[in-house]
Protein backbone atom coordinates (compact mmCIF):
# COMPACT_ATOMS: atom_id res chain seq x y z
CA UNK A 1 0.00 0.00 0.00
CA UNK A 2 2.57 2.56 -1.08
CA UNK A 3 1.75 5.79 -2.81
CA UNK A 4 -1.53 5.09 -4.57
CA UNK A 5 -2.22 8.59 -5.79
CA UNK A 6 -0.60 8.12 -9.18
CA UNK A 7 -1.59 4.46 -9.36
CA UNK A 8 -4.07 4.05 -12.22
CA UNK A 9 -7.25 3.04 -10.46
CA UNK A 10 -6.65 -0.60 -9.64
CA UNK A 11 -10.18 -1.07 -8.41
CA UNK A 12 -11.74 0.08 -11.67
CA UNK A 13 -14.82 -2.03 -12.28
CA UNK A 14 -15.88 -0.43 -15.53
CA UNK A 15 -13.74 1.31 -18.10
CA UNK A 16 -15.43 3.07 -21.01
CA UNK A 17 -13.33 4.57 -23.81
CA UNK A 18 -14.59 6.72 -26.70
CA UNK A 19 -17.80 4.79 -26.75
CA UNK A 20 -20.07 5.33 -29.72
CA UNK A 21 -23.38 3.58 -30.07
CA UNK A 22 -26.93 4.18 -31.18
CA UNK A 23 -29.73 2.75 -33.24
CA UNK A 24 -29.24 1.53 -36.79
CA UNK A 25 -26.41 3.58 -38.24
CA UNK A 26 -27.25 6.78 -36.34
CA UNK A 27 -25.08 7.24 -33.26
CA UNK A 28 -26.67 8.61 -30.09
CA UNK A 29 -23.47 8.50 -28.04
CA UNK A 30 -20.53 10.25 -29.67
CA UNK A 31 -17.45 9.06 -27.84
CA UNK A 32 -18.00 8.71 -24.10
CA UNK A 33 -15.08 8.10 -21.78
CA UNK A 34 -15.21 7.40 -18.03
CA UNK A 35 -14.29 4.90 -15.34
CA UNK A 36 -16.35 3.54 -12.51
CA UNK A 37 -14.59 2.33 -9.36
CA UNK A 38 -16.20 0.87 -6.28
CA UNK A 39 -18.47 3.89 -5.86
CA UNK A 40 -21.86 5.31 -6.72
CA UNK A 41 -21.40 6.98 -10.07
CA UNK A 42 -24.29 9.02 -11.42
CA UNK A 43 -24.95 9.97 -15.01
CA UNK A 44 -26.98 13.18 -15.12
CA UNK A 45 -28.87 14.11 -18.22
CA UNK A 46 -32.15 15.47 -19.40
CA UNK A 47 -34.75 13.56 -21.35
CA UNK A 48 -33.32 12.17 -24.57
CA UNK A 49 -29.70 12.77 -23.56
CA UNK A 50 -28.82 9.14 -24.17
CA UNK A 51 -28.79 7.74 -20.62
CA UNK A 52 -30.86 4.68 -21.49
CA UNK A 53 -28.83 4.13 -24.64
CA UNK A 54 -25.61 4.26 -22.61
CA UNK A 55 -26.76 1.76 -19.97
CA UNK A 56 -28.24 -0.62 -22.54
CA UNK A 57 -24.95 -0.47 -24.45
CA UNK A 58 -23.00 -1.23 -21.27
CA UNK A 59 -25.34 -4.18 -20.62
CA UNK A 60 -24.45 -5.23 -24.21
CA UNK A 61 -27.99 -5.02 -25.49
CA UNK A 62 -27.07 -2.38 -28.09
CA UNK A 63 -24.04 -2.95 -30.35
CA UNK A 64 -20.90 -0.92 -29.88
CA UNK A 65 -20.11 1.17 -32.99
CA UNK A 66 -16.73 2.34 -31.85
CA UNK A 67 -14.59 2.53 -28.73
CA UNK A 68 -14.45 -0.05 -25.96
CA UNK A 69 -16.02 -1.25 -22.74
CA UNK A 70 -14.00 -3.17 -20.16
CA UNK A 71 -15.61 -4.87 -17.18
CA UNK A 72 -13.19 -6.03 -14.48
CA UNK A 73 -10.40 -5.59 -17.00
CA UNK A 74 -12.06 -7.75 -19.66
CA UNK A 75 -13.06 -6.33 -23.01
CA UNK A 76 -16.78 -6.89 -23.38
CA UNK A 77 -17.26 -4.69 -26.48
CA UNK A 78 -18.04 -7.73 -28.60
CA UNK A 79 -19.41 -10.00 -25.92
CA UNK A 80 -23.04 -11.12 -25.83
CA UNK A 81 -25.16 -9.75 -23.00
CA UNK A 82 -25.25 -13.05 -21.13
CA UNK A 83 -21.45 -13.31 -20.94
CA UNK A 84 -21.26 -9.74 -19.71
CA UNK A 85 -23.80 -10.58 -17.01
CA UNK A 86 -21.57 -13.48 -15.99
CA UNK A 87 -18.71 -11.02 -15.45
CA UNK A 88 -20.85 -9.39 -12.78
CA UNK A 89 -22.99 -6.79 -14.50
CA UNK A 90 -26.53 -6.52 -13.14
CA UNK A 91 -28.85 -4.41 -15.26
CA UNK A 92 -32.12 -2.77 -14.21
CA UNK A 93 -33.71 -1.06 -17.22
CA UNK A 94 -35.85 2.05 -16.94
CA UNK A 95 -38.96 0.40 -18.37
CA UNK A 96 -40.28 -3.18 -18.44
CA UNK A 97 -37.80 -4.18 -15.79
CA UNK A 98 -39.70 -7.21 -14.50
CA UNK A 99 -41.17 -10.27 -16.20
CA UNK A 100 -44.90 -9.60 -15.80
CA UNK A 101 -46.12 -13.21 -16.17
CA UNK A 102 -43.79 -14.52 -13.48
CA UNK A 103 -44.38 -14.16 -9.76
CA UNK A 104 -42.12 -12.06 -7.56
CA UNK A 105 -40.40 -15.21 -6.36
CA UNK A 106 -39.80 -16.36 -9.91
CA UNK A 107 -38.56 -12.93 -10.95
CA UNK A 108 -36.03 -13.09 -8.15
CA UNK A 109 -35.07 -16.74 -8.67
CA UNK A 110 -34.40 -16.18 -12.35
CA UNK A 111 -31.54 -13.90 -11.32
CA UNK A 112 -29.85 -16.83 -9.58
CA UNK A 113 -29.13 -18.82 -12.75
CA UNK A 114 -25.52 -17.67 -12.51
CA UNK A 115 -23.19 -17.63 -9.55
CA UNK A 116 -22.28 -20.20 -6.95
CA UNK A 117 -24.11 -19.26 -3.77
CA UNK A 118 -27.38 -20.98 -2.99
CA UNK A 119 -30.61 -19.35 -4.14
CA UNK A 120 -31.97 -19.41 -0.58
CA UNK A 121 -29.00 -17.50 0.78
CA UNK A 122 -29.35 -14.82 -1.89
CA UNK A 123 -33.11 -14.59 -1.45
CA UNK A 124 -32.67 -14.08 2.28
CA UNK A 125 -30.38 -11.11 1.59
CA UNK A 126 -32.75 -9.60 -0.97
CA UNK A 127 -35.64 -9.87 1.50
CA UNK A 128 -33.45 -8.18 4.13
CA UNK A 129 -32.87 -5.35 1.67
CA UNK A 130 -36.49 -5.14 0.50
CA UNK A 131 -38.58 -6.46 3.43
CA UNK A 132 -41.83 -5.51 1.65
CA UNK A 133 -41.26 -8.29 -0.88
CA UNK A 134 -41.02 -11.09 1.66
CA UNK A 135 -44.76 -11.57 2.12
CA UNK A 136 -45.70 -11.00 -1.52
CA UNK A 137 -43.60 -13.62 -3.25
CA UNK A 138 -46.59 -15.32 -4.87
CA UNK A 139 -47.91 -12.17 -6.57
CA UNK A 140 -47.74 -11.78 -10.32
CA UNK A 141 -45.10 -9.14 -11.08
CA UNK A 142 -47.28 -7.61 -13.80
CA UNK A 143 -49.78 -6.49 -11.17
CA UNK A 144 -47.35 -4.62 -8.93
CA UNK A 145 -47.13 -0.88 -8.36
CA UNK A 146 -44.27 1.12 -9.86
CA UNK A 147 -42.33 1.13 -6.60
CA UNK A 148 -42.79 -2.57 -6.03
CA UNK A 149 -41.68 -3.50 -9.54
CA UNK A 150 -38.60 -1.36 -9.07
CA UNK A 151 -37.78 -3.31 -5.91
CA UNK A 152 -38.33 -6.62 -7.69
CA UNK A 153 -36.16 -5.57 -10.62
CA UNK A 154 -33.43 -4.36 -8.32
CA UNK A 155 -33.74 -7.52 -6.22
CA UNK A 156 -33.42 -9.67 -9.32
CA UNK A 157 -30.24 -7.86 -10.33
CA UNK A 158 -28.87 -8.41 -6.80
CA UNK A 159 -29.67 -12.12 -7.09
CA UNK A 160 -27.03 -12.19 -9.84
CA UNK A 161 -24.40 -11.29 -7.21
CA UNK A 162 -23.18 -8.40 -9.37
CA UNK A 163 -19.95 -6.42 -9.06
CA UNK A 164 -21.52 -3.55 -10.98
CA UNK A 165 -25.15 -2.54 -10.81
CA UNK A 166 -26.57 -0.52 -13.71
CA UNK A 167 -29.72 1.33 -12.62
CA UNK A 168 -31.56 3.35 -15.25
CA UNK A 169 -33.49 6.18 -13.56
CA UNK A 170 -34.33 3.96 -10.60
CA UNK A 171 -36.67 6.48 -8.97
CA UNK A 172 -38.40 7.98 -12.00
CA UNK A 173 -42.12 8.26 -11.38
CA UNK A 174 -41.94 7.30 -7.70
CA UNK A 175 -43.53 9.45 -5.00
CA UNK A 176 -41.02 11.72 -3.14
CA UNK A 177 -41.18 9.62 0.01
CA UNK A 178 -40.37 6.47 -1.93
CA UNK A 179 -37.54 8.23 -3.78
CA UNK A 180 -35.65 9.03 -0.61
CA UNK A 181 -36.14 5.55 0.74
CA UNK A 182 -35.00 3.97 -2.51
CA UNK A 183 -31.84 6.07 -2.67
CA UNK A 184 -31.06 5.09 0.93
CA UNK A 185 -31.48 1.45 -0.04
CA UNK A 186 -29.13 1.90 -2.98
CA UNK A 187 -26.51 3.43 -0.70
CA UNK A 188 -26.95 0.55 1.72
CA UNK A 189 -26.56 -1.98 -1.09
CA UNK A 190 -23.38 -0.27 -2.24
CA UNK A 191 -21.87 -0.20 1.24
CA UNK A 192 -22.85 -3.61 2.55
CA UNK A 193 -22.37 -5.59 -0.64
CA UNK A 194 -19.33 -3.80 -1.92
CA UNK A 195 -20.94 -3.39 -5.31
CA UNK A 196 -20.23 -0.49 -7.66
CA UNK A 197 -23.36 1.37 -8.73
CA UNK A 198 -23.80 3.25 -11.99
CA UNK A 199 -27.13 5.04 -12.06
CA UNK A 200 -28.77 7.62 -14.26
CA UNK A 201 -30.91 10.51 -13.10
CA UNK A 202 -32.53 13.61 -14.55
CA UNK A 203 -32.71 15.65 -11.38
CA UNK A 204 -29.34 17.06 -10.27
CA UNK A 205 -30.37 17.69 -6.65
CA UNK A 206 -31.62 14.15 -6.19
CA UNK A 207 -28.54 12.69 -7.82
CA UNK A 208 -26.00 14.69 -5.82
CA UNK A 209 -27.43 13.44 -2.55
CA UNK A 210 -26.33 9.91 -3.23
CA UNK A 211 -23.48 10.04 -5.75
CA UNK A 212 -19.74 9.90 -5.14
CA UNK A 213 -19.13 11.26 -8.61
CA UNK A 214 -21.35 12.58 -11.36
CA UNK A 215 -20.98 12.93 -15.09
CA UNK A 216 -23.29 15.03 -17.19
CA UNK A 217 -24.47 13.51 -20.44
CA UNK A 218 -25.61 15.99 -23.01
CA UNK A 219 -26.00 15.80 -26.78
CA UNK A 220 -24.36 12.41 -26.82
CA UNK A 221 -21.21 13.56 -25.07
CA UNK A 222 -20.09 13.18 -21.48
CA UNK A 223 -18.59 15.85 -19.26
CA UNK A 224 -15.47 15.36 -17.19
CA UNK A 225 -16.63 13.35 -14.12
CA UNK A 226 -16.93 15.59 -11.05
CA UNK A 227 -16.67 14.69 -7.38
CA UNK A 228 -20.13 15.17 -5.99
CA UNK A 229 -18.76 17.33 -3.18
CA UNK A 230 -17.19 19.78 -5.62
CA UNK A 231 -20.24 20.29 -7.75
CA UNK A 232 -21.48 23.85 -7.94
CA UNK A 233 -24.24 25.33 -10.06
CA UNK A 234 -21.62 26.94 -12.32
CA UNK A 235 -19.78 23.71 -12.90
CA UNK A 236 -23.02 21.93 -13.62
CA UNK A 237 -24.10 24.59 -16.11
CA UNK A 238 -20.72 24.33 -17.75
CA UNK A 239 -21.07 20.57 -17.95
CA UNK A 240 -24.52 20.90 -19.44
CA UNK A 241 -22.98 23.32 -21.98
CA UNK A 242 -25.57 25.89 -21.09
CA UNK B 1 -62.73 -59.41 -26.87
CA UNK B 2 -63.03 -55.81 -28.00
CA UNK B 3 -66.29 -56.35 -29.85
CA UNK B 4 -67.88 -53.30 -28.24
CA UNK B 5 -65.19 -51.13 -29.73
CA UNK B 6 -65.77 -49.60 -33.13
CA UNK B 7 -62.65 -49.65 -35.30
CA UNK B 8 -63.31 -46.10 -36.43
CA UNK B 9 -63.76 -44.98 -32.85
CA UNK B 10 -60.26 -46.27 -32.10
CA UNK B 11 -58.78 -44.22 -34.90
CA UNK B 12 -60.86 -41.18 -33.91
CA UNK B 13 -59.49 -41.44 -30.42
CA UNK B 14 -55.97 -41.92 -31.72
CA UNK B 15 -56.32 -38.75 -33.80
CA UNK B 16 -57.41 -36.77 -30.75
CA UNK B 17 -54.40 -38.06 -28.81
CA UNK B 18 -52.04 -37.05 -31.59
CA UNK B 19 -53.42 -33.52 -31.77
CA UNK B 20 -53.28 -33.17 -27.98
CA UNK B 21 -49.64 -34.25 -28.05
CA UNK B 22 -48.81 -31.76 -30.79
CA UNK B 23 -50.82 -29.02 -29.04
CA UNK B 24 -48.88 -29.59 -25.80
CA UNK B 25 -45.59 -29.22 -27.64
CA UNK B 26 -46.70 -26.09 -29.55
CA UNK B 27 -47.76 -24.71 -26.18
CA UNK B 28 -44.13 -24.76 -25.07
CA UNK B 29 -43.07 -23.00 -28.26
CA UNK B 30 -45.81 -20.41 -28.61
CA UNK B 31 -47.28 -20.21 -25.12
CA UNK B 32 -44.03 -19.96 -23.17
CA UNK B 33 -41.25 -18.66 -25.40
CA UNK B 34 -43.66 -17.10 -27.93
CA UNK B 35 -41.91 -18.40 -31.01
CA UNK B 36 -44.56 -18.84 -33.70
CA UNK B 37 -44.71 -22.27 -35.32
CA UNK B 38 -47.00 -22.77 -38.28
CA UNK B 39 -45.04 -25.76 -39.45
CA UNK B 40 -46.20 -28.36 -36.91
CA UNK B 41 -47.33 -30.64 -39.74
CA UNK B 42 -43.79 -30.48 -41.16
CA UNK B 43 -42.00 -31.68 -38.03
CA UNK B 44 -44.66 -34.32 -37.41
CA UNK B 45 -44.74 -35.33 -41.09
CA UNK B 46 -40.96 -35.57 -41.26
CA UNK B 47 -41.05 -38.02 -38.36
CA UNK B 48 -43.83 -39.99 -40.02
CA UNK B 49 -42.01 -40.22 -43.35
CA UNK B 50 -38.53 -40.84 -42.00
CA UNK B 51 -39.98 -43.61 -39.88
CA UNK B 52 -42.02 -45.12 -42.71
CA UNK B 53 -39.35 -44.95 -45.37
CA UNK B 54 -36.67 -46.41 -43.10
CA UNK B 55 -39.01 -49.13 -41.88
CA UNK B 56 -40.08 -50.20 -45.34
CA UNK B 57 -37.13 -49.46 -47.61
CA UNK B 58 -34.23 -50.54 -45.44
CA UNK B 59 -33.44 -54.20 -45.15
CA UNK B 60 -32.98 -54.38 -41.39
CA UNK B 61 -31.01 -57.37 -40.09
CA UNK B 62 -33.31 -57.63 -37.08
CA UNK B 63 -37.06 -57.71 -36.69
CA UNK B 64 -39.54 -55.96 -34.42
CA UNK B 65 -39.62 -54.53 -31.88
CA UNK B 66 -36.01 -53.46 -32.62
CA UNK B 67 -36.84 -52.41 -36.14
CA UNK B 68 -39.56 -50.16 -34.78
CA UNK B 69 -37.38 -48.77 -32.02
CA UNK B 70 -34.48 -47.95 -34.35
CA UNK B 71 -36.71 -46.36 -37.00
CA UNK B 72 -38.72 -44.38 -34.43
CA UNK B 73 -35.50 -43.23 -32.81
CA UNK B 74 -34.08 -42.05 -36.14
CA UNK B 75 -37.36 -40.31 -36.98
CA UNK B 76 -37.20 -38.52 -33.63
CA UNK B 77 -33.62 -37.46 -34.26
CA UNK B 78 -34.42 -36.27 -37.80
CA UNK B 79 -37.28 -34.07 -36.61
CA UNK B 80 -35.17 -32.80 -33.73
CA UNK B 81 -32.37 -31.79 -36.09
CA UNK B 82 -34.89 -30.14 -38.41
CA UNK B 83 -36.26 -28.23 -35.41
CA UNK B 84 -32.75 -27.13 -34.51
CA UNK B 85 -32.10 -25.93 -38.06
CA UNK B 86 -35.41 -24.08 -38.40
CA UNK B 87 -35.00 -22.49 -34.96
CA UNK B 88 -31.50 -21.36 -35.88
CA UNK B 89 -32.87 -19.75 -39.05
CA UNK B 90 -35.75 -17.97 -37.31
CA UNK B 91 -34.13 -17.30 -33.89
CA UNK B 92 -33.70 -13.59 -34.44
CA UNK B 93 -36.70 -12.98 -36.67
CA UNK B 94 -40.00 -11.46 -35.60
CA UNK B 95 -43.36 -13.28 -35.68
CA UNK B 96 -43.77 -12.75 -39.42
CA UNK B 97 -40.36 -14.21 -40.11
CA UNK B 98 -41.00 -17.18 -37.85
CA UNK B 99 -44.35 -17.75 -39.55
CA UNK B 100 -42.84 -17.79 -43.02
CA UNK B 101 -39.89 -19.93 -41.93
CA UNK B 102 -41.93 -22.64 -40.21
CA UNK B 103 -44.67 -22.69 -42.82
CA UNK B 104 -42.01 -22.88 -45.52
CA UNK B 105 -40.40 -25.85 -43.80
CA UNK B 106 -43.72 -27.72 -43.63
CA UNK B 107 -44.29 -26.99 -47.32
CA UNK B 108 -40.87 -28.38 -48.20
CA UNK B 109 -41.62 -31.59 -46.28
CA UNK B 110 -44.96 -31.95 -48.04
CA UNK B 111 -43.40 -31.35 -51.46
CA UNK B 112 -40.62 -33.87 -50.79
CA UNK B 113 -43.14 -36.46 -49.61
CA UNK B 114 -45.13 -35.97 -52.78
CA UNK B 115 -42.33 -35.75 -55.32
CA UNK B 116 -39.72 -38.22 -54.07
CA UNK B 117 -41.80 -41.05 -55.51
CA UNK B 118 -38.92 -43.55 -55.42
CA UNK B 119 -38.68 -43.29 -51.67
CA UNK B 120 -42.11 -42.26 -50.49
CA UNK B 121 -44.50 -43.60 -53.09
CA UNK B 122 -45.53 -40.04 -53.87
CA UNK B 123 -49.18 -39.16 -53.96
CA UNK B 124 -50.28 -42.79 -54.12
CA UNK B 125 -48.50 -43.47 -50.88
CA UNK B 126 -46.55 -46.38 -49.48
CA UNK B 127 -47.69 -49.24 -47.28
CA UNK B 128 -46.00 -52.03 -45.39
CA UNK B 129 -45.53 -50.86 -41.83
CA UNK B 130 -46.53 -53.21 -39.02
CA UNK B 131 -47.20 -53.08 -35.33
CA UNK B 132 -44.02 -53.95 -33.45
CA UNK B 133 -45.97 -56.81 -31.81
CA UNK B 134 -48.73 -59.19 -32.81
CA UNK B 135 -51.53 -59.86 -30.37
CA UNK B 136 -53.95 -61.37 -32.86
CA UNK B 137 -56.80 -59.36 -34.34
CA UNK B 138 -56.01 -55.99 -35.89
CA UNK B 139 -58.39 -54.31 -33.51
CA UNK B 140 -56.52 -55.60 -30.46
CA UNK B 141 -53.22 -54.44 -31.92
CA UNK B 142 -54.66 -51.00 -32.59
CA UNK B 143 -56.20 -50.79 -29.14
CA UNK B 144 -52.87 -51.58 -27.50
CA UNK B 145 -51.18 -49.01 -29.74
CA UNK B 146 -53.66 -46.39 -28.58
CA UNK B 147 -52.80 -47.27 -24.99
CA UNK B 148 -49.08 -46.94 -25.71
CA UNK B 149 -49.69 -43.58 -27.41
CA UNK B 150 -51.77 -42.45 -24.42
CA UNK B 151 -48.78 -43.18 -22.20
CA UNK B 152 -46.53 -41.19 -24.54
CA UNK B 153 -48.90 -38.21 -24.60
CA UNK B 154 -49.25 -38.47 -20.82
CA UNK B 155 -45.47 -38.35 -20.57
CA UNK B 156 -45.45 -35.26 -22.79
CA UNK B 157 -48.00 -33.65 -20.45
CA UNK B 158 -45.77 -34.42 -17.46
CA UNK B 159 -42.79 -32.98 -19.33
CA UNK B 160 -44.74 -29.78 -20.03
CA UNK B 161 -45.63 -29.52 -16.35
CA UNK B 162 -42.02 -30.07 -15.39
CA UNK B 163 -40.86 -27.36 -17.81
CA UNK B 164 -43.33 -24.90 -16.26
CA UNK B 165 -41.82 -25.48 -12.83
CA UNK B 166 -38.18 -25.59 -13.85
CA UNK B 167 -35.70 -22.72 -14.12
CA UNK B 168 -35.52 -23.58 -17.83
CA UNK B 169 -39.25 -22.92 -18.22
CA UNK B 170 -38.92 -19.66 -16.34
CA UNK B 171 -36.19 -18.64 -18.76
CA UNK B 172 -38.44 -19.54 -21.70
CA UNK B 173 -41.24 -17.36 -20.30
CA UNK B 174 -38.73 -14.57 -19.74
CA UNK B 175 -37.56 -14.90 -23.35
CA UNK B 176 -41.17 -14.82 -24.50
CA UNK B 177 -42.13 -11.66 -22.67
CA UNK B 178 -38.93 -9.60 -22.78
CA UNK B 179 -36.04 -11.13 -24.66
CA UNK B 180 -33.61 -8.20 -24.27
CA UNK B 181 -34.04 -8.29 -20.51
CA UNK B 182 -33.75 -12.08 -20.50
CA UNK B 183 -30.41 -11.77 -22.31
CA UNK B 184 -29.00 -9.83 -19.37
CA UNK B 185 -29.65 -12.73 -16.98
CA UNK B 186 -26.52 -14.66 -17.82
CA UNK B 187 -27.91 -17.44 -20.02
CA UNK B 188 -27.95 -17.50 -23.81
CA UNK B 189 -31.52 -16.95 -24.91
CA UNK B 190 -30.71 -18.20 -28.40
CA UNK B 191 -29.49 -21.48 -26.94
CA UNK B 192 -32.66 -21.75 -24.85
CA UNK B 193 -34.79 -21.34 -27.98
CA UNK B 194 -32.72 -23.80 -29.99
CA UNK B 195 -32.89 -26.40 -27.22
CA UNK B 196 -36.63 -25.90 -26.97
CA UNK B 197 -37.18 -26.33 -30.69
CA UNK B 198 -34.90 -29.34 -30.92
CA UNK B 199 -36.67 -31.21 -28.11
CA UNK B 200 -40.24 -30.27 -29.00
CA UNK B 201 -39.71 -30.97 -32.71
CA UNK B 202 -38.10 -34.30 -31.87
CA UNK B 203 -41.19 -35.28 -29.87
CA UNK B 204 -43.40 -34.16 -32.76
CA UNK B 205 -41.38 -36.52 -34.95
CA UNK B 206 -41.90 -39.35 -32.48
CA UNK B 207 -45.66 -38.72 -32.57
CA UNK B 208 -45.39 -38.90 -36.37
CA UNK B 209 -43.73 -42.31 -36.12
CA UNK B 210 -46.56 -43.48 -33.83
CA UNK B 211 -49.00 -42.37 -36.52
CA UNK B 212 -47.09 -44.42 -39.11
CA UNK B 213 -47.52 -47.60 -37.11
CA UNK B 214 -51.20 -46.97 -36.44
CA UNK B 215 -52.17 -46.45 -40.07
CA UNK B 216 -49.41 -48.59 -41.64
CA UNK B 217 -49.47 -46.29 -44.64
CA UNK B 218 -47.72 -43.13 -45.83
CA UNK B 219 -49.90 -40.61 -47.59
CA UNK B 220 -48.99 -36.97 -48.22
CA UNK B 221 -52.64 -35.98 -47.66
CA UNK B 222 -52.15 -36.65 -43.91
CA UNK B 223 -49.33 -34.15 -43.45
CA UNK B 224 -51.05 -31.00 -44.65
CA UNK B 225 -51.63 -27.76 -42.76
CA UNK B 226 -54.86 -29.24 -41.35
CA UNK B 227 -52.77 -30.92 -38.65
CA UNK B 228 -51.15 -27.61 -37.73
CA UNK B 229 -54.48 -25.82 -37.67
CA UNK B 230 -56.14 -28.47 -35.51
CA UNK B 231 -53.32 -28.30 -32.95
CA UNK B 232 -53.27 -24.50 -32.94
CA UNK B 233 -57.05 -24.07 -32.80
CA UNK B 234 -57.30 -26.52 -29.90
CA UNK B 235 -54.45 -24.91 -28.03
CA UNK B 236 -55.66 -21.33 -28.47
CA UNK B 237 -59.19 -22.35 -27.55
CA UNK B 238 -58.08 -24.09 -24.37
CA UNK B 239 -55.53 -21.47 -23.35
CA UNK B 240 -52.19 -21.07 -25.08
CA UNK B 241 -50.28 -20.36 -21.87
CA UNK B 242 -51.83 -23.14 -19.77
CA UNK B 243 -50.43 -26.61 -19.16
CA UNK B 244 -53.85 -28.20 -19.76
CA UNK B 245 -54.85 -25.77 -22.52
CA UNK B 246 -54.18 -28.14 -25.40
CA UNK B 247 -55.93 -31.04 -23.66
CA UNK B 248 -59.11 -29.09 -22.92
CA UNK B 249 -59.14 -27.25 -26.25
CA UNK B 250 -58.53 -30.30 -28.43
CA UNK B 251 -61.21 -32.30 -26.59
CA UNK B 252 -63.67 -29.49 -27.25
CA UNK B 253 -62.81 -29.26 -30.95
CA UNK B 254 -61.38 -32.38 -32.54
CA UNK B 255 -62.74 -34.57 -29.76
CA UNK B 256 -66.24 -33.17 -30.06
CA UNK B 257 -66.38 -33.67 -33.81
CA UNK B 258 -64.31 -36.77 -34.44
CA UNK B 259 -65.61 -38.75 -31.48
CA UNK B 260 -68.82 -37.38 -30.00
CA UNK B 261 -70.62 -36.20 -33.12
CA UNK B 262 -69.08 -38.81 -35.38
CA UNK B 263 -70.11 -41.75 -33.23
CA UNK B 264 -72.82 -40.70 -30.87
CA UNK B 265 -74.87 -38.05 -32.64
CA UNK B 266 -77.99 -39.52 -34.29
CA UNK B 267 -77.41 -37.81 -37.62
CA UNK B 268 -78.23 -39.10 -41.10
CA UNK B 269 -75.39 -41.19 -42.48
CA UNK B 270 -74.83 -39.06 -45.61
CA UNK B 271 -74.11 -35.98 -43.46
CA UNK B 272 -70.91 -37.54 -42.24
CA UNK B 273 -69.32 -37.63 -45.67
CA UNK B 274 -70.39 -34.18 -46.80
CA UNK B 275 -71.83 -31.74 -44.27
CA UNK B 276 -69.90 -32.70 -41.14
CA UNK B 277 -66.32 -32.22 -42.43
CA UNK B 278 -67.25 -28.76 -43.69
CA UNK B 279 -69.17 -27.89 -40.53
CA UNK B 280 -66.18 -29.10 -38.52
CA UNK B 281 -63.81 -26.54 -40.02
CA UNK B 282 -66.46 -23.79 -39.85
CA UNK B 283 -67.23 -24.49 -36.20
CA UNK B 284 -63.52 -24.60 -35.31
CA UNK B 285 -63.10 -21.21 -36.95
CA UNK B 286 -66.20 -19.73 -35.31
CA UNK B 287 -65.27 -21.13 -31.89
CA UNK B 288 -61.83 -19.62 -32.24
CA UNK B 289 -63.24 -16.21 -33.15
CA UNK B 290 -65.70 -16.31 -30.24
CA UNK B 291 -63.08 -17.35 -27.73
CA UNK B 292 -60.63 -14.72 -28.91
CA UNK B 293 -63.37 -12.09 -28.68
CA UNK B 294 -64.77 -12.98 -25.29
CA UNK B 295 -62.00 -14.88 -23.60
CA UNK B 296 -58.79 -13.93 -25.37
CA UNK B 297 -56.61 -16.03 -23.08
CA UNK B 298 -58.59 -19.17 -23.92
CA UNK B 299 -61.15 -21.18 -21.95
CA UNK B 300 -58.77 -21.78 -19.05
CA UNK B 301 -57.66 -18.16 -18.95
CA UNK B 302 -54.32 -16.69 -18.10
CA UNK B 303 -51.28 -18.54 -16.82
CA UNK B 304 -51.54 -19.17 -13.07
CA UNK B 305 -47.98 -19.18 -11.87
CA UNK B 306 -48.62 -19.06 -8.08
CA UNK B 307 -50.50 -22.36 -8.14
CA UNK B 308 -47.96 -24.01 -10.39
CA UNK B 309 -45.08 -22.79 -8.32
CA UNK B 310 -46.57 -23.44 -4.89
CA UNK B 311 -43.39 -25.18 -3.82
CA UNK B 312 -41.09 -22.21 -4.24
CA UNK B 313 -43.59 -19.76 -2.75
CA UNK B 314 -43.70 -21.78 0.42
CA UNK B 315 -40.09 -20.78 0.88
CA UNK B 316 -40.82 -18.72 3.99
N1 LIG C 1 -35.20 2.32 -30.01
C1 LIG C 1 -34.78 3.50 -30.50
N2 LIG C 1 -34.65 3.67 -31.84
C2 LIG C 1 -34.19 4.84 -32.34
N3 LIG C 1 -33.87 5.90 -31.59
C3 LIG C 1 -33.98 5.80 -30.26
C4 LIG C 1 -34.44 4.59 -29.64
N4 LIG C 1 -34.45 4.77 -28.31
C5 LIG C 1 -34.03 6.03 -28.10
N5 LIG C 1 -33.74 6.64 -29.26
C6 LIG C 1 -33.23 8.01 -29.40
O1 LIG C 1 -31.98 8.09 -28.77
C7 LIG C 1 -31.85 9.30 -28.06
C8 LIG C 1 -31.50 9.03 -26.62
O2 LIG C 1 -32.57 8.34 -26.00
P1 LIG C 1 -32.44 7.70 -24.57
O3 LIG C 1 -31.16 6.96 -24.49
O4 LIG C 1 -33.67 6.95 -24.29
O5 LIG C 1 -32.37 9.00 -23.64
P2 LIG C 1 -32.63 9.16 -22.09
O6 LIG C 1 -32.67 7.80 -21.47
O7 LIG C 1 -31.50 9.97 -21.60
O8 LIG C 1 -33.93 9.89 -21.93
C9 LIG C 1 -33.16 10.04 -28.23
O9 LIG C 1 -32.99 11.02 -29.23
C10 LIG C 1 -34.13 8.99 -28.68
O10 LIG C 1 -35.07 9.54 -29.56
MG1 LIG D 1 -34.03 6.90 -20.37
Amino acid sequence: MADTITEPTTDTVLEVRNLRSGYGTVPVLNGITFDVRNEIFTILGSNGAGKTTLLATLARLIPVMDGSIHVQGQDVSNMPAYSTARLGVGYVPQESAVFPDLTIMENLSIGAMIGKRSTEERLEEVFDTFPDLRTKTHLRAGNLSGGESRMVACGRALMQDPQLLLLDEPTAGLSPLYVEQFFETIELIHKTRNVAVLLTEQNATKALGIADRVMVLSLGEGSEPLDAGDVTTERLKEAYKL
Amino acid sequence: MLDWLDAFLISGFFGVLQIIGLGLLVHLQMGLSRVANFGVAGFWGLGLYVFGVLYIKVDWPFGDPFQFLICAFLATVASGLAGLLVAWLIADLDVDGALVGTLGFATVVLILATTQTELTGGATGLGGMRFPYDLGPAKTNEFVWVLITTVLVGAILLYVRWVHRSPYGRLLIAVGTNEPLARSLGKSTTRAKLTLFATTSALMGLLGAMQGVMFRFLNPATITINITLAALAGLILGGITRVWGAVVGVLFTVGLFDIVIQFYAPLPQEWFTQAIPVAREAVFGAALVLVLLFRPKGLLGEMKRPQLMRRIHDFN
